[in-house]
C-alpha cells in the first residue's frame, strides 16, 4: 500500500517535471530530441502490448505509424479536415489494418510472424510508392507551413512536445492498464506458452487481437502527430523496415515487458542517434552501425534490457546498505 | 513470343535467387537459424568483387573464386564467433542478434563506401544472345547455368560424400548425429560457410548485371525469405525450384500488371503461402517446428 502511494507520487513528480521540460530547455536542438524521445516512447509502448507483454514480435509496426500519418494528412491536403478530426480517422483505419494484419497472421508461430509482418510493411510501402495519384509516391507528402491550431500545426516547439507528451501519458496509461489487468496476465501466459494459455481457456486469438488494436490505435496517434511536426515525409522513410526495427530497438534497450521499458530505451537511443548524426556528419551510417552492435549486445548479454538490470543494481545497493546498517545495530 | 520471353528472363535471374535461397535454407535447415543477416553476405560479396575489379582490374568472373572462399571464411566466423555463443536461447534472441547483425554490417558499408551505386564494366555486359528468337544477355545466362551447376553439385555432395552425409545428419536428427560421433558444432560451421559461400557465387553472378549499393542485402534476402517459404523450410530441392518460380511470377508480374507492383505481387504471394501452408509448398521442411512451427 505504502509502495503504491509512494509510486504514485513519483509518477505525478515525473509528469510535473516532464511538462516543464520546455522551459528549462528553451533550445530547439533539445526539444527536437525531446519531442522524438516522446514519439519514439509512444510506439515503442504501443509494441511492447504486443511485443513484449503478448510475444508477437512485429516487424511491421512502421505501418502503422504510416498509415496514420498518411491518413490525417492526405484528409488534411486532399479535403481540408482538420488533422484533430483525422487523427480519430487515423487511429482506425491503423486499427482496420491492425485486424487485417493480425487476423489471418495470429495464426503463425515465432519467426513465420516476423516474417509476415515484414512481409505486409513490404506490400504497403510498395503500393504507397506506386499509388502516386493518391500518396504523392516517393515524391513524399509535403504539409505547407501555415500554423494555425485546426491545421495541428505550430509555431512554437513548446506546443508540440506538450501534444507529445499527452499522448506518451495516454500510452503509458494503457501500459498500466495492461500490466494491472488480467489482459496482461493473458498476454503474458500467451506469450510464455501459447498452447497450455489456450488448454487453461484463455482464448488466445482474442487478447492478441486486443493487444493489436491498442497497439496499431497507439502507433497510428503517433504517426499523425509526427507527420505534423516533420511536414514531410515519403514511404521509403516512414515505411522502412529500419523504422519498425528502431521501435523494437528501443523496448529491447529499455526493456521488454516493463511498463518504463521503452521510455528508457527511447531516451537512450534516440540522444544517441542525433548526437552521432551532429557529431558524425561526414559518417553516414555511424548511428544505425551502432544501434546493431547495441542490439547484438544487449540481446546476448541483458536478453532483459536495461530497465531490470538497474532495478537489482539499485535494490542490490540498497539491500548491502540495509545489511551494512542492521550490521552496525548489532554491534 | 514476349510471354516466352519474360517467363525465360524470369527463370534466368530466378537462378540468382535460387542460389542465395539455397545458402539461406542450409543455414535454415542445418544450424535452425533464420540469418537476416543473409543478404549483408551479398552485399559483402558484392562489394568485394567491385574491389577487386577497380584495385586489381579482375573482372567478376575471374576472381570469383576468391570471393567465394572470402564469404566462406566469413561465414566460418560468423558461426564461431556470433552464432554459436547464442545457439541455446530462444528463437527471438536469435532473430534479434542477426537483425542486429544485419543493421551494423549494412551501416558499416554505408560507413565506408558511402550510399553510391557501384558498378563494373565488362566487355561481355550488354552482349545480348539471341536463340530462337529469343534474346537473352550474357551475364544472366552464365548466372543461370552457373546456378544449375551449383545446385547439382551441391546435391551430389550432400548425397554422396561423407562430409554431406553427416551435415544432412545433423539436419534430420541432431542428438542422433551427436551420439554416432558427428561433431555438431563443426557440421554448424561449415554448414554457415558453404551457406555464404553460395551467396557469394551469387555476389560474383550479379556484380556484371546489377549495382552494388549497402541495402542491397534486404531486397535480396527479402526475396529469399519468399522463396525459403515458398519452397519448404530446410528443402534444397524446394528453394531451387522455389527461386526460379518467384522469378518467372516477378517478371510476369512485371509485364501483366505493372513493374512497379512485382515485388508487392510477390510479398503477397508469400502472406498467402504462410497462411496456406506455412512448411513449404514443395516439402514440409524438416526443423521448421524448431524455429517456431510445427
Amino acid at each position: 500500500m505504502m509502495n503504491k502511494i509512494l509510486s504514485q507520487k513519483f509518477l505525478l513528480i515525473g509528469i510535473i517535471l516532464a511538462a516543464l521540460v520546455p522551459l528549462i530547455f528553451d533550445n530547439r536542438f533539445y526539444l527536437n530530441i525531446f519531442i522524438l524521445i516522446l514519439l519514439f516512447a509512444t510506439v515503442a509502448n504501443a509494441w511492447n502490448v504486443l511485443g513484449g507483454y503478448g510475444g508477437q514480435l512485429s516487424l511491421g509496426h512502421a505501418i502503422f505509424f504510416g498509415l496514420g500519418a498518411y491518413t490525417s494528412s492526405l484528409l488534411f491536403l486532399k479535403s481540408g479536415l482538420s488533422p484533430w478530426l483525422g487523427l480519430l480517422a487515423a487511429v482506425l483505419v491503423s486499427i482496420i489494418a491492425g485486424i487485417v494484419i493480425g487476423f489471418p497472421t495470429f495464426r503463425l508461430k515465432g519467426p513465420y510472424f516476423t516474417l509476415a509482418t515484414i512481409a505486409f510493411g513490404e506490400v504497403i510501402r510498395h503500393i504507397a510508392l506506386f499509388w502516386r495519384s493518391l500518396t504523392n509516391g516517393s515524391m513524399g507528402v509535403n504539409i505547407p507551413f501555415e500554423p494555425s491550431f485546426t491545421n495541428m500545426i505550430f509555431k512554437e516547439y513548446e506546443t508540440y512536445y506538450w501534444l507529445a507528451l499527452i499522448l506518451f501519458l495516454i500510452s503509458l496509461s494503457f501500459m498500466y492498464w495492461v500490466d494491472r489487468t488480467k489482459v496482461g496476465y493473458y498476454l503474458r501466459a500467451i506469450r510464455e506458452d501459447q498452447d497450455s494459455a489456450q488448454t487453461l481457456g484463455i482464448n488466445t486469438t482474442k487478447y492478441k487481437m486486443i493487444a493489436m488494436i491498442l497497439s496499431a490505435g497507439l502507433a497510428g496517434a503517433a504517426g499523425v502527430l509526427y507527420g505534423q511536426y516533420m511536414l514531410y515525409f515519403e514511404p521509403e522513410n516512414i515505411f522502412n523496415l529500419n523504422l519498425s526495427i528502431e521501435f523494437v530497438l528501443i523496448v529491447i534497450v529499455g526493456g521488454i515487458g516493463t511498463i518504463y521499458g521503452p521510455l528508457l530505451g527511447a531516451a537512450i537511443v534516440i540522444p544517441l542517434n542525433e548526437i552521432l548524426r551532429s557529431s558524425f556528419p561526414m559518417l553516414n551510417g555511424m548511428n544505425f552501425f551502432i544501434y546493431g552492435i547495441v542490439l547484438i549486445l544487449i540481446v546476448a548479454f541483458l536478453p532483459n534490457g536495461l530497465l531490470p538490470f538497474l532495478k537489482d543494481l539499485l535494490k542490490g545497493k540498497l539491500l548491502n546498505r540495509k545489511r551494512v546498517k542492521s550490521k552496525i545495530v548489532e554491534d | 513470343m514476349l510471354l516466352t520471353q519474360t517467363i525465360i528472363s524470369g527463370l534466368m535471374i530466378g537462378g540468382i535467387y535460387a542460389l542465395i535461397s539455397m545458402g539461406l535454407n542450409l543455414i535454415l535447415g542445418v544450424v535452425r537459424i533464420i540469418n537476416f543477416a543473409h543478404g549483408e553476405y551479398l552485399m559483402i560479396a558484392m562489394y568485394a568483387s567491385f574491389l577487386l575489379y577497380s584495385t586489381l582490374g579482375l573482372d567478376p568472373y575471374s576472381s570469383a573464386i576468391i570471393v567465394i572462399i572470402l564469404l566462406f571464411l566469413i561465414g566460418l566466423a560468423t558461426q564461431k564467433l556470433v552464432i554459436e555463443p547464442i545457439l541455446d536461447t530462444p528463437a527471438s534472441t536469435k532473430i534479434f542478434v542477426t537483425l542486429g547483425l544485419s543493421i551494423a554490417l549494412q551501416n558499416l558499408a554505408l560507413m565506408l563506401f558511402n550510399a553510391n551505386h557501384r558498378t563494373v564494366h565488362t566487355a561481355y555486359q550488354s552482349k545480348l544472345i539471341n536463340i530462337g528468337g529469343i534474346t537473352m544477355s550474357l551475364p544472366n545466362i552464365v548466372a543461370f547455368i552457373s546456378a544449375i551447376v551449383i545446385a547439382i553439385a551441391l546435391y551430389f555432395f550432400l548425397q554422396k560424400t561423407m562430409v554431406g552425409k553427416a551435415i544432412r545428419a545433423v539436419a534430420m536428427q541432431r542428438d542422433a548425429a551427436y551420439l554416432v560421433g558427428i561433431n555438431v558444432k563443426r557440421i554448424y560451421i561449415l554448414a554457415f560457410g558453404i551457406g555464404t559461400a553460395l551467396v557469394g557465387l551469387a555476389g560474383s553472378m550479379l556484380m556484371p548485371i546489377y549495382s552494388v549499393y549497402p541495402t542491397i542485402g534486404t531486397t535480396f534476402v527479402l526475396i529469399a525469405f519468399v522463396v525459403v517459404v515458398l519452397g519448404g523450410m530446410g528443402s534444397m530441392f524446394g528453394a531451387f525450384y522455389g527461386g526460379l518460380f518467384i522469378g518467372v511470377v516477378e517478371a510476369l508480374s512485371g509485364l501483366l500488371i505493372s513493374p512497379g507492383l512485382k515485388e508487392a505481387i510477390y510479398f503477397i504471394i508469400f502472406i498467402l503461402v504462410l497462411l496456406v501452408r506455412p512448411a513449404g509448398i514443395f516439402s514440409r521442411g524438416k526443423g521448421s517446428e524448431e524455429v517456431g512451427l510445427e
